[in-house]
């Protein structure tokens, strides 16, 4: 039997995001731009993760910072650090923490989808060598990366993996699965290099960044669905996933 | 039609100084009475860092100790990857005629480039190129096990004028097979005269249709050794019982135990956008078909998994597919206990094997 995660629940509860329901309505988000980058952590983020999910082998992060130039919310970006793991069969990236640069956007993403998401100060920008993002909040730079030489790739070479996030709903803890659809419209990949990750203001503090592994950046015509699937976070998800629809 | 056993060596948590023992003493117990019973192959993978699911990343030493402990039965790389980071080419020239020459030229060699992060990351190979590099290795191994003096100058290895020794025993050299988990690798296998080894199950008609193309492209083949191999290999689970519940359910349990672990594999694709890698290969199937560890609901198409007769029927339509030779996974992880396995070892050799020409009972 693969490993679990080993999260202790009661740690965390108190900061969940609270979710008023699973009748979220889908956001399209035409034109987005999505910079994600992927790299191996030393063993220790197990503590992380949900006992209804097996960590990845090996570890490993990912970054994605997204513009979204248009939204029911206006315009807003939106950074995660997600660990990856597996829901059963299904690789999935359990999102530890995010920031988003406007208020409603930060307040729709933590009741609708779960997201544990704080506001902050986000950059994306395009050079000639590179697709960089710095993320801060309360004055300091959280986060620090980009995609180094970037050449052009089929959009059909990436692949995003779906996210979890973890909420309370009802008054218990749920796993969330958010799992948006892509049309993409350019897509580039390069060298993945982070500069400054503050592990802990993105509550994980475990997190020791060791072997980068890519980076890719696309516009895509992309969405934040309808919720389908809710799990139990302590039981394994072949036995504890729920249907919504 | 031919039948062989396939060997992941998959390893159940929690690890005890015995338990990878266990796992590897009972394979060569099978693959003993496997040689006895008149099965044709037996295959080995090469794999790394694969946690739990594979734990064989030597082939030819395992194949080796079964080579010695039988007879007939011919020795199969399922596969050697050929990706210079594994394996230099000399050595991998060199350890098959090794084992060539201790089988008494019972070897097969299958070749591969490596579908996961976490191997090729493990040993820094560049996803980006192990298609083109496996090309490299699979032209050279032929003249490397039959001409007297070999000199290289390639784009991922190169060597001066050497005698490579020893010479495989097998004349003019060992069959070569390509390891096919992507849809369009058999054309690869096909354009090179060699074997299609494929490693997927179930799905019949999408089989068939892959298989033609296969025979039709073989035909125009450029052979990279000195024979064709245009036979069409395929691998399945087998779990044979006298009472098709029991078998059924037992069977299931393994082959979704199979695939669940086999789920867990961290792909390229997942991770590392890369045109080498444009499909995420036999994942897909096995994450479709995996309903958990412990289930034992599900059964994809064609498994032999049953009843004689249901696994003979299951065959019988392989065979009608085009397939010559079905490889079978008999165990994971250790989900059936030994004598279960041998069990249903003998209960195929006695009554499905004499359905099928080539192999006896």
């Amino acid at each position: 039997m693969p490993l679990f995660g080993e999260l202790e629940l009661g740690t965390i509860t108190r900061d969940l995001p609270k979710m008023r329901d699973l009748d979220t309505e889908a956001w399209e988000l035409p034109k987005a731009e999505i910079l994600q980058l992927a790299c191996e952590v030393a063993d220790g983020s197990r503590v992380l993760l949900p006992r209804a999910l097996h960590p990845a082998i090996p570890e490993y992060v990912t970054f994605v910072v997204t513009r979204y130039p248009e939204s029911p919310v206006g315009a807003f970006d939106l950074a995660q650090v997600r660990l990856m793991a597996r829901a059963g069969v299904h690789p999935r990236g359990y999102v530890l923490g995010a920031v988003a640069s406007t208020a409603a956007a930060t307040s729709a993403l933590r009741e609708r989808w779960g997201y544990p998401v704080v506001p902050g100060e986000i950059g994306l920008r395009r050079y000639h060598d590179r697709v960089a993002a710095s993320v801060r909040r309360d004055g300091q730079t959280i986060l620090e990366l980009a995609l180094v030489d970037p050449e052009i790739v089929s959009g059909g070479d990436l692949q995003y993996i779906h996210g979890i996030t973890l909420a309370r709903l009802d008054g218990a803890a749920q796993l969330i699965q958010v799992d948006p659809h892509y049309t993409l419209h350019t897509a580039a990949r390069g060298r993945a290099h982070v500069s400054r990750f503050e592990a802990a203001a993105w509550n994980g503090a475990p997190i020791v960044l060791t072997t980068p592994i890519s980076a890719s950046v696309s516009t895509s015509d992309t969405d934040l669905p309808r919720i389908r699937f809710v799990m139990d976070p302590e039981t394994p998800v072949v036995r504890g996933t729920r249907k919504v629809r | 039609m031919k039948f062989g056993l396939f060997y992941e060596l998959s390893v159940p948590r929690p690890w005890t100084r015995e338990s990878e023992r266990t796992v590897y003493d009972n394979a060569l117990e099978q693959v003993k009475l496997a040689d006895e019973l008149g099965f044709d192959q037996v295959w080995a993978v090469e794999h790394h860092f694969l946690e739990e699911y594979s734990h064989c990343p030597a082939p030819e030493l395992f194949l080796t100790a079964c080579a010695m402990l039988t007879k007939r039965i011919r020795v199969g790389f399922g596969i050697v990857v050929c990706v210079p980071e594994f394996n230099h080419p000399i050595k991998i020239a060199e350890r098959t005629a090794v084992l060539d020459i201790l089988s008494g030229g019972r070897v097969e060699v299958g070749t591969g480039r490596s579908a996961t992060w976490t191997e090729l990351a493990g040993f820094n190979a560049s996803p980006d190129v192990t298609k083109k590099s496996w090309d490299e290795f699979v032209r050279c191994l032929p003249r490397m096990w039959t001409s007297e003096k070999f000199e290289f100058e390639g784009e991922f290895w190169s060597m001066p004028r050497r005698t490579i020794l020893p010479k495989v025993y097998q004349r003019p050299h060992p069959p070569m097979w390509v390891a096919v988990t992507s849809p369009g690798t058999e054309l690869d296998a096909a354009d090179r005269g060699l074997g299609s080894l494929g490693l997927t199950f179930g799905q019949f008609a999408e089989q068939e249709k892959r298989i033609a193309e296969y025979r039709r492209r073989i035909q125009l083949c450029e052979p990279v050794g000195e024979f064709v191999n245009d036979q069409v290999s395929t691998v399945n689970f087998l779990y044979c019982h006298e009472d098709d519940a029991v078998a059924l359910k037992t069977g299931r349990q393994m082959a979704n135990h199979f695939n669940y672990l086999a789920a867990q594999l961290m792909s390229v694709r997942e991770t590392y956008p890369s045109k080498s890698y444009p499909s995420l290969g036999l994942l897909p199937q096995l994450r479709r078909q995996a309903t958990g560890p412990e289930s034992s609901e599900q059964a994809g198409e064609g498994l032999c998994l049953g009843g004689p007769e249901r696994v003979t029927r299951a065959l019988k339509r392989w065979e009608a597919c085009g397939v010559d030779r079905v490889n079978f996974l008999i165990n994971t992880a250790e989900t059936i206990p030994q004598a279960e396995v041998l069990a249903s070892l003998r209960l195929f050799a006695r009554e499905v094997m004499p359905a099928f020409n080539g192999s006896k009972a």
